[in-house]
């Protein structure tokens, strides 16, 4: 449809003054960014499913390669870490040395991307989920992650990893496993987690990067809804922790969609 | 967005544009061409995957050997390797009879593609990940889960599988999970014995194996390839 659009467009140009519509270069140009959008989300998601096949086998080194040098991450409850040498200290220490193990099965496999790029096609967002099918059970993580165009070339520069699910092989009707938390397991990290939620039996939704497609609002999840849980519901202690240990707003840039 | 109607737009400009500036508008446009033209290539082998996966789903061995090119290969697991269409339909058969039966389930989802279009636009390699949902009559159902490394080819104006390489990492009893039970993968069979044995010896899940990656990593530029094979203790890989 755009391509007609587009086809139309350049048909104007040749029945009209040159004065009155852009030059053919800038349709050019404006063609060539049209292009380069896709060909940047399309890097984006692949970018996310790599991600993923590193995750599968252990392979740190290469997975820390896709970051910038001064990306974050942060996973589950775990807190922030600063920095692609950090992103592979995290890695190392908590799972374990590069490689896959026999005995070991951890597959974290990347679906549902929703990519998007900004207008100066610099900045780029993916909302993503992951199914985990492990030896431990299953896990499901959802991801909202920015990247960053360098010298050409994407990379992570933010990656948000909500836990939604965790279970054995029980399976979630009978076994829910708890969110992770800062000082659960080396190492630490360098910052707090930017927002303290449960996972499943409990609920937490991240904000998503970009507004609803079709009415073009943004939805905001309600964060009072979604903080720590230490006392009954509708207690004055309860309302408090809703807000405790929220360091940050775990919110994310909105992406804004480009007006051809 | 077609090529077709970028070559279209060429024409156009080339009615509405002073003749000096025509060989900058004309390398700018076929540049553009060949980028549209790598996207829908992409878009095409991931159509062509997926194709492949329906059709394998259901049993549907004619169809799904269609796909591929005279000479092309496909090999599951550590079965070995069959050539050509007539004999990738017989090997088929080895999973079920053609349009499945009652008691069958073989779902092998072609998911998490990482597709790299050559960039003369001729040849294509991908990865896919996916879930695998398994039934046969008289047996307890199987989860599973596997890589596939995948070649293609372009015959004329149209995409062919040249080779399909389907990796299992692991397999398990349904109601027992990874957790208690890891099913061992078949071997050649002795009622339609491969072309040829399988190129890599491996045992899914609990051994470990790393399908070799078929493209540079992104940001490097590196070959993935060459990334160490983890220890099997079984058969002796990488025992030092």
């Amino acid at each position: 449809m755009k391509t007609h659009a587009l086809i139309a467009a350049l048909l104007c140009a040749v029945a009209t003054p040159a004065f009155a519509e852009p030059s053919a270069s800038d349709k050019l140009d404006a063609l060539d960014k049209r292009i380069t959008r896709l060909e940047d989300a399309n890097q984006i998601e692949r970018l996310q499913r790599l991600y993923g096949y590193f995750v599968d086998k252990g392979q740190w080194t290469q997975l820390s390669e896709l970051f910038a040098d001064d990306a974050t991450l942060e996973i589950g409850g775990k807190g922030l870490f600063l920095g692609k040498k950090r992103v592979l200290e995290y890695m190392q220490t908590a799972f374990g040395p590069d490689g896959a193990r026999e005995g070991g099965l951890a597959n974290h496999m990347q679906f549902q991307p929703i990519a998007d790029v900004s207008d100066d096609g610099k900045t780029g967002w993916i909302r993503s989920r992951a199914w985990v099918m492990s030896s431990g059970g299953w896990g499901l993580p959802l991801y909202e992650d920015e990247f960053v165009k360098e010298n050409g070339v994407w990379k992570f520069k933010r990656e948000s990893g909500p836990f939604t699910m965790y279970t054995s092989w029980d399976g979630w009707g009978k076994n829910a496993l708890n969110n992770t938390w800062p000082d659960k397991f080396n190492p630490a990290p360098d910052l707090p987690p930017s927002t303290i939620y449960l996972t499943y039996p409990a609920y937490y939704i991240i904000p998503f990067h970009y507004p609803n497609p079709v009415t073009g609002k943004v939805f905001k999840p309600d964060m009072d809804e979604v903080g720590a849980y230490a006392a009954p519901p509708g207690t004055k202690l309860q309302e408090q922790w809703h807000k405790t240990g929220r360091l940050a707003d775990g919110s994310q840039p909105i992406y804004t969609p480009p007006k051809d | 967005m077609s090529a077709r109607m970028i070559i279209a737009g060429v024409l156009l400009l080339g009615l509405a544009t002073p003749a000096f500036a025509q060989a900058d508008l004309q390398s700018r446009l076929a540049a553009y061409k060949q980028r549209v033209q790598l996207l829908e290539d992409q878009d095409a082998i991931e159509n062509l995957q997926a194709t492949y996966g329906y059709y394998f789903d259901k049993g549907l061995w004619g169809q799904a050997a269609a796909l591929f090119t005279r000479t092309g290969s496909f090999e599951y697991g550590q079965r070995g390797v069959y050539i050509g269409p007539a004999r990738i339909q017989k090997a088929m058969l080895l999973f079920g009879p053609e349009g499945l039966a009652a008691g069958y389930l073989n779902v092998h989802m072609m998911l998490q593609p990482y597709i790299v279009v050559a960039p003369d636009g001729k040849t294509a390699t991908a990865r896919w990940q996916g879930m695998m949902q398994l039934s046969r009559p008289g047996a307890n159902g199987v989860w599973g889960v596997g890589i596939t490394n995948a070649d293609y080819v372009k015959e004329g104006t149209v995409w062919k599988i040249a080779k399909e390489h389907f990796y299992v990492t692991a397999q398990t009893d349904y109601d027992q999970g990874f957790t208690k039970s890891a099913l061992p993968i078949e071997g050649p069979s002795a009622l339609f014995p491969p072309d040829a044995p399988p190129t890599e010896q491996y045992r899914s899940f609990p051994g470990a194996y790393i399908p070799p990656f078929n493209f540079d990593h992104p940001v490097t530029g590196k070959p993935l390839k060459d990334i160490p094979e983890p220890v099997d203790t079984v058969t002796g890989r990488g025992v030092k």
